[in-house]
């Protein structure tokens, strides 16, 4: 393929750089060269000319590394995300992702076994956790992905209420993070969350050793028994009006507006300085065995009246999130996560985290991210379930807080992702965002932290991630449904989970997107040399032999990874809009 | 995840085959931050006006529909003053209508269509929209006021500042320049009153 290529290109003579570009992409790229060099400077169009030759190259190698892979291995990746954008990824990086991807699962095989259905549907939800995050941000549909995740939420949730009733106040013994059953976490994890809403009794038991501590920061100081307790003893009365304390307080501490977990460990910081201290005497026995941020929030929060149960109501949602993170993950790469989280604890990861969103593309492959998409995964889970819940149960007043709190513990996300460079990808944004979604979670673990006495990097690191997620923000939000831009780092988060709540009330409807179940029964093939020339319709890039097309029933046929993305978000043809699945099955979109 | 290779293409295919009354370029060297200007139709009250847009193309693009948004004030019952257009190609389903097979070209076009052909049962100017049901004279009346107010004047302004970035740029531009400066020359009047946007 590629020497055909060249040859095309010498001919022209217009590339002189280019060697495996694929034929598709070559007009375009002649035609810009000339206009280019029509009216700019020689040396700009070279080097333009050079960056086009490059991306194309990168590009020519993306399609074929796409096309040669096995049908297992291109599920894999794609349902990791790990494709990124075609043209600002090499071949090498796809390579390096896809073993490190496929070591993954294959370190993990007992979960597997074990996991059978509930597998799947977590394995689900950790793959596409990237697209639901963009999906939920901006379309405020669920994916499909994101549609199991809610299912298996309520599920866990009703769990939950039971739970509750029978073991009320339990603070978390602190467990080793590894061994835990993914359901189990989660459903352990929604319990909990409903526990806080309902238990009025601090009392720290070890009750759940499986939950593993997500972010290990906590452990190491004294505000992790805090966080137990504070969760125990946490009253719902005040959640109401949590969230508007919340937002004033926010508003009040710039430096921590950054991240929602940050803030509220700031928050608490500066409300009370002392109480992390006050929650660690109390519950100093209570383990951490969870590491969710919230938890590590809560310590400030255990002591107080009013005040700490509205700042525990988020903290509590955060936990949720970060357990329901894990789960989504996939069972499989539990030992993934758990890695993460362990790294999260030192004090380095969380600079290792960092350098990750500085150079996102490039770190996808390790394992933070991984635990880092975990935690995307989470935000969706509230989303959808305030949608679902509605305002009329006592409960749903607290989740919409815990929600909300989320939200405004992940803004930084959401900005990311709306800002994010210019070069890059949504695939590649995905990671990004993963990674602070974990840095906020840990943040405030590392405010808690530091509020006691932890060590001062996490600090560093949050700081550094408040400013930037503050610049992020600020840049371009443009957009409806973007987040509004705040000019008060503290108020960033709120103002975004506002918007983020209005955006999805307008269109929450349902999930739209196919299952990836049902996006690998359609058919595929691949394009031949005698089949007449076509474009797909989604690239506007001609077929080359080789390429993998998927077909719809309506017979319209796309590149594979092009349909994929779609159709997990959307059900219909993107040429003639008919339904893609018998009306039956899912309601038909428009 | 093709936005980049796709945008390319588009602009390629807008400079080369631009859609009647419409042209399109990048903004700045920014390649999804788009400018376009669509000349009102004839036989509407936009006639003779050029049309500001801004476009940004999302990251997630072509999986999500273009913002676009007027630059140009226009009085028109489906666009609000902050120029947002109510249409459903720019939103994406079940509301909206929005599918990759669609492109800037073909959006743009509608929305020179919807120029032309307001829908006043979906409206985002409810104001505007019963004085195009019920009182279209007045409506027309107002509308090319408007449009000689902001669309044939603010060319002038545009002009000066649009010019030199897009001179350096593809020499895509070139077209509507011309076209600008015809008509600013009909218009002829005062660019000072182009504090509308």
């Amino acid at each position: 393929m590629s020497e055909g290529l060249q040859l095309e290109r010498a001919t022209d003579g217009t590339l002189h750089r280019v060697e495996t570009v694929g034929l598709y992409l070559f007009p375009c790229v002649a035609m810009e060269n000339s206009d280019g060099s029509e009216q700019i400077g020689s040396e700009q169009s070279h080097v333009q000319r050079r960056q086009q030759v490059g991306r194309l190259e990168r590009e020519e190698a993306f399609f074929q590394f796409v096309n040669n892979l096995s049908e297992e291995d291109y599920r894999l990746m794609r349902d990791n995300n790990l494709f990124g954008t075609p043209g600002e990824i090499s071949e090498e990086e796809l390579l390096s992702r896809l073993q490190q991807v496929k070591e993954t699962s294959d370190s993990e095989p007992r979960h597997e076994e074990s996991g059978g259905q509930e597998e799947q549907e977590d394995g689900y939800n950790g793959d596409s956790i990237l697209d639901l995050l963009n999906s939920v941000r901006r379309t405020g549909n669920t994916t499909r992905s994101g549609h199991r995740g809610n299912q298996s939420w309520r599920a866990a949730r009703t769990e939950e209420g039971e739970q509750g009733a029978e073991e009320p106040a339990r603070p978390h013994a602190p467990v080793e993070p590894e061994g835990h059953e993914a359901d189990r976490e989660m459903s352990m994890e929604t319990s909990e969350v409903e526990e806080v809403a309902v238990v009025m009794v601090p009392e720290p038991e070890p009750l759940r050793p499986e939950t593993p501590p997500v972010i290990s920061p906590i452990r190491a100081t004294g505000g992790q028994e805090a966080v137990a307790q504070s969760r125990t003893g946490l009253g719902f009365a005040p959640r109401e009006a949590a969230p508007r304390s919340i937002w004033t307080d926010w508003t009040g501490c710039p430096g921590l507006a950054g991240h929602a977990p940050a803030g509220t460990g700031g928050r608490q910081l500066q409300d009370s300085a002392e109480r992390p201290g006050q929650a660690e005497c109390r519950g100093a026995r209570s383990p951490v065995g969870r590491v969710g941020a919230g938890a590590r929030r809560h310590p400030a929060a255990g002591g107080g009246g009013p005040q700490a149960a509205d700042r525990r109501l988020p903290t509590i949602t955060l936990d949720l999130q970060v357990r329901r993170v894990r789960p989504g993950e996939h069972r499989q790469r539990d030992s993934i996560a758990s890695r993460t989280r362990s790294h999260s604890q030192v004090p380095s990861d969380t600079v290792q985290y960092e350098s990750e969103r500085a150079g996102f593309r490039r770190t996808f492959s390790r394992s933070e991210r991984a635990g880092i998409r975990t935690y995307v995964s989470t935000i969706r889970i509230p989303i959808r379930r305030m949608a679902d819940t509605g305002l009329s149960e006592a409960t749903s007043v607290a989740l919409q807080t815990v929600i909300r709190q989320i939200m405004t513990g992940f803004g930084e996300l959401s900005s990311l992702m709306d800002s994010d460079s210019s070069d890059s990808s949504d695939s590649s944004q995905g990671p990004n965002l993963p990674a602070d979604a974990t840095e906020a979670p840990q943040n405030p673990a590392t405010a808690a932290t530091a509020a006691t006495g932890g060590g001062p990097n996490p600090e560093v690191a949050r700081t550094e991630e408040r400013s930037r997620g503050t610049a992020d923000s600020r840049e371009g939000r443009a957009g409806l449904r973007r987040p509004v831009s705040l000019e008060e780092p503290g108020t960033l988060p709120f103002l975004r989970l506002a918007h983020f709540f209005l955006l999805n009330d307008e269109d929450e409807d349902q999930p739209r997107g196919l299952t990836k179940e049902q996006i690998d029964n359609l058919s595929t093939r691949s394009f031949g040399g005698g089949d007449a020339l076509k474009t797909c319709s989604v690239c506007i890039t001609e077929y080359a032999e080789g390429h993998k097309l998927r077909k719809l029933p309506c017979s319209h046929e796309y590149h594979v990874h092009c349909i994929d993305r779609w159709l997990s978000e959307n059900s219909t043809c993107p040429i003639c809009r008919r339904a893609v699945l018998a009306p039956t099955n899912r309601e038909s979109v428009v | 995840m093709q936005k980049n290779t796709r945008l390319k293409r588009e602009l390629q295919m807008l400079s080369t085959e631009p859609p009647p009354g419409i042209s399109c370029w990048q903004c700045e060297g920014q390649i999804d931050d788009l400018r376009a200007q669509i000349i009102g139709c004839v036989n509407t009250p936009y006639e003779g006006g050029l049309f500001s847009v801004e476009i940004k193309v999302p990251e997630r693009y072509p999986f999500e529909p273009p913002k676009m948004r007027f630059l140009t004030p226009i009085y028109h019952p489906n666009i609000d003053n902050a120029g947002r257009i109510c249409l459903d190609a720019l939103k994406l389903p079940p509301k909206g209508a929005w599918k990759p097979s669609l492109n800037i070209s073909t959006v743009l076009s509608s929305i020179r269509v919807l120029m032309a052909e307001p829908n006043p049962d979906d409206p985002l100017m409810a104001d505007i929209s019963s004085e195009y049901k019920y009182n279209k004279q007045i409506y027309l009346e107002k509308a090319k006021r408007w449009t000689e107010k902001h669309a044939i004047q603010r060319n002038k302004g545009l002009e000066e500042t649009e010019e030199g970035t897009s001179e350096g740029k593809l020499g895509k531009t070139k077209p509507a320049c011309r076209k600008r400066e015809a008509l600013s020359a009909e218009g002829h009047q005062d660019d000072s009153k182009k504090a509308c946007l």
